[in-house]
């Protein structure tokens, strides 16, 4: 489970040309809630809040002000119980190509508290089902960026986390592999493990998430499920909807 | 303190995946000192050979004949040319050779008369050869003074102890373990501290800044490992990269310099005095909190870098830093200021200079021992605080 209450985030930038500092406020008091067994899917723009919102819930960035608590823990007061709960995969993660993919699985499971044995077998079993067990003792230096993300994907679900975090995950993956990730996605929410999505890709949205939730200048609008949201807006696809909404913001402002 | 353990493991793993920088790490140590030490020695011996065995040209220009005759009977060591062409001291530069001597032409009328007669020598300072065949000069001119004089106090029969009133002789209060101590001592605190820095400063580069830039750093903050637990992992492996890199460097140092600079039974007996378990044991304790001094501030100027360059170009001022301390802390005179006891780094340089000088003081070794603690526990304690910071670790 995963409960974000009025959250907000803001950082301060310098200005090199008018050496003065700015206040970006990145997120601007978001509220949602994921129950288990539901995909909940995160949409954006570029900078608008996606990626801090997703930090947040990770425990990685403290908010300024508000709570968020996963699976029963607050994120600010017990940070390594919630990334031992969750498993929280980025776009600007990399991964360690100086090891084979079984090789950091098994450093990885050591650092979940994992025993190796344990992390090697569900790591393999993971490998198999990204088709990439074939490479799970080929050092990870030439690896195409899909097969690095695979890898990164593994790395995140090692730990058979309840909650799952992914930012951006079929980004770098052919069509086969994301169809793969989507399978992935599928299943975790069968076995009911709550799982957030940040995507740009709108069509998988509309076939794989529960609700979606919309992110313009760090607020959350339409947090409802796609085909509500499609109805309230009297839209035909989803893009429409983020169109109209990035009107509605830049009309706001 | 499983966490630090884990992060730190994961750093050697991840060396030891890297075959290059193995090499340069444990290997070519041991290849490079025996190389460069084993090349000067056998091109200084080869050089001695030379000047020893190669008579010194001389050119004199001696009307009267009393010193070109003298030379000219130790054929060994001169070898009288003649007069080269063109100006004499661009011959002497030109290496044609040696030594040229101007003596007055009234020498032996001079000599005759109980006078004294004018010997002029020109030579190249700036060579080795030039200075051997005027150091032979000198020896040769010696023993003929002294019979010159011998035959003129016998002449006005005086005792021939009248130009001799005292008779020197010098013996060494220091064994060959002090003199090779003081020398080491005096170089050993420099060398311990440059080996640690330079050796930990890459691999620190590596495992923070380097991090940042692969974009590997968010998958190890996204695990439960701690945050404090990964900043200190990467401290210890920082830590032992430069003490590790310190200890092979001088190891292969002291092996070379005994076995193949040296290898003479005097080298030996010296290695042996200054290798006692003591002195090693003392200067490895006063290596753990410098290096952990050290190895804090590579960790905290690399990870708050955006990448390697930038985390390259804050952490390599830090050498010059260390070669002027271990230089100032060489210096004749130093180990004799008191109040340098209480300056960091250098108060550890000065109390490893006494340990090998025999001149050893637990009061200063403490002091500095103490010191050394207490600025590493801080710097430790100040780079957790920093770096545990949103803003430092998600500086991209």
């Amino acid at each position: 489970m995963i409960m974000l209450n009025e959250v907000h985030k803001s950082f301060t930038v310098k200005d090199r040309k008018t050496r003065t500092t700015k206040r970006i406020d990145a997120v601007r008091g978001i509220s949602l809630t994921v129950k288990p067994g539901e995909i909940y899917g995160l949409l954006g723009p570029n900078g608008a809040g996606k990626s801090t919102t997703l930090r947040m819930i990770a425990g990685l960035m403290d908010p300024d002000a508000g709570q968020i608590d996963v699976c029963g823990f607050d994120t600010r007061k017990n940070p390594e119980s919630v990334r031992g709960c969750m498993g929280y995969l980025s776009t600007d993660m990399g991964v360690y190509t100086r090891f084979t993919p079984r090789e950091l699985l098994r450093l990885f499971g050591e650092f979940q508290d994992v025993d190796p044995s344990t992390a090697e077998r569900r790591g393999l079993h993971l490998l198999d089902k990204l088709q990439l067990a074939d490479f799970a003792d080929v050092k990870m230096e030439g690896f195409s960026s899909g097969q690095k993300q695979k890898v990164s994907i593994a790395r995140a679900l090692l730990h058979d986390p309840k909650v799952v975090i992914f930012d951006e995950p079929t980004t770098g993956l052919d069509v086969l592999t994301a169809k793969t990730v989507l399978d992935l996605l599928r299943i975790m929410r069968e076995e009911g493990r709550t799982v957030i999505v940040s995507t740009h890709v709108m069509p998988m949205v509309e076939d794989i998430c529960d609700r979606v939730g919309i992110i313009f200048d760090g607020k959350l609008h339409g947090d409802a499920p796609p085909r509500d949201l499609l109805q309230s807006r009297r839209a035909k696809t989803l893009d429409e909807v983020f169109f109209q909404l990035a009107a509605e913001s830049e009309g706001g402002n | 303190m499983r966490g630090a353990l884990l992060i730190a493991k994961k750093e050697f793993l991840e060396l030891s995946k890297d075959k290059k920088t193995m090499f340069l790490a444990f290997v070519l140590p041991f290849l490079l000192y025996p190389a460069i030490f084993g090349m000067m020695a056998k091109m200084g011996r080869r050089d001695e050979a030379q000047n020893r065995n190669k008579a010194s040209r001389v050119f004199v220009s001696d009307p009267s004949g009393v010193m070109a005759g003298l030379l000219a009977s130790d054929a060994k060591h001169f070898d009288l040319v003649q007069k080269p062409e063109g100006d004499l001291k661009q011959a002497i530069r030109d290496q044609k050779l040696e030594l040229a001597l101007d003596v007055e032409p009234k020498a032996a009328e001079s000599l005759q008369k109980h006078e004294t007669f004018a010997v002029t020598v020109t030579m190249d300072e700036s060579e080795r050869a030039s200075e051997v065949a005027l150091k032979r000069l000198k020896t040769a001119l010696a023993t003929q003074e002294k019979s010159w004089v011998q035959a003129r106090l016998q002449v006005l029969g005086a005792s021939a102890q009248l130009a001799e009133p005292l008779k020197l002789t010098v013996k060494n209060a220091a064994d060959v373990g002090l003199e090779v101590g003081k020398a080491l001592g005096r170089f050993l605190p420099y060398l311990l501290m440059i080996m640690m820095y330079t050796g930990s400063m890459q691999h620190g580069i590596y495992a923070t800044a380097g991090e940042k830039e692969r974009h590997t750093l968010l998958s190890l903050m996204a695990t439960r490992l701690p945050r404090n637990q990964i900043i200190l992992g990467k401290l210890l492996y920082i830590f032992c990269m430069g003490v590790i890199a310190a200890l092979l460097n001088l190891l292969s140092m002291g092996i070379s310099v005994a076995f193949i600079g040296g290898g003479t039974g005097s080298s030996m007996q010296a290695l042996a005095a200054i290798a006692n378990p003591m002195t090693l044991g003392l200067t490895f304790l006063i290596m753990v909190p410098l290096g952990l001094f050290f190895s804090n501030f590579i960790l905290l100027m690399g990870i708050q870098a955006r990448n390697t360059i930038e985390a390259g170009s804050a952490i390599t001022p830090g050498i010059f830093l260390v070669v002027f301390l271990g230089v100032f802390a060489m210096a004749p005179g130093v180990d004799k200021m008191a109040f340098l006891s209480y300056v960091p780094v250098v108060n550890v340089c000065l109390a490893l200079r006494k340990l090998f000088s025999q001149q050893f003081s637990w009061i200063e070794y403490l002091i500095a021992f103490t010191m050394t603690v207490g600025l590493a526990g801080l710097m430790t304690l100040v780079s957790t605080r920093i770096l545990n910071q949103e803003k430092a670790l998600f500086k991209m």
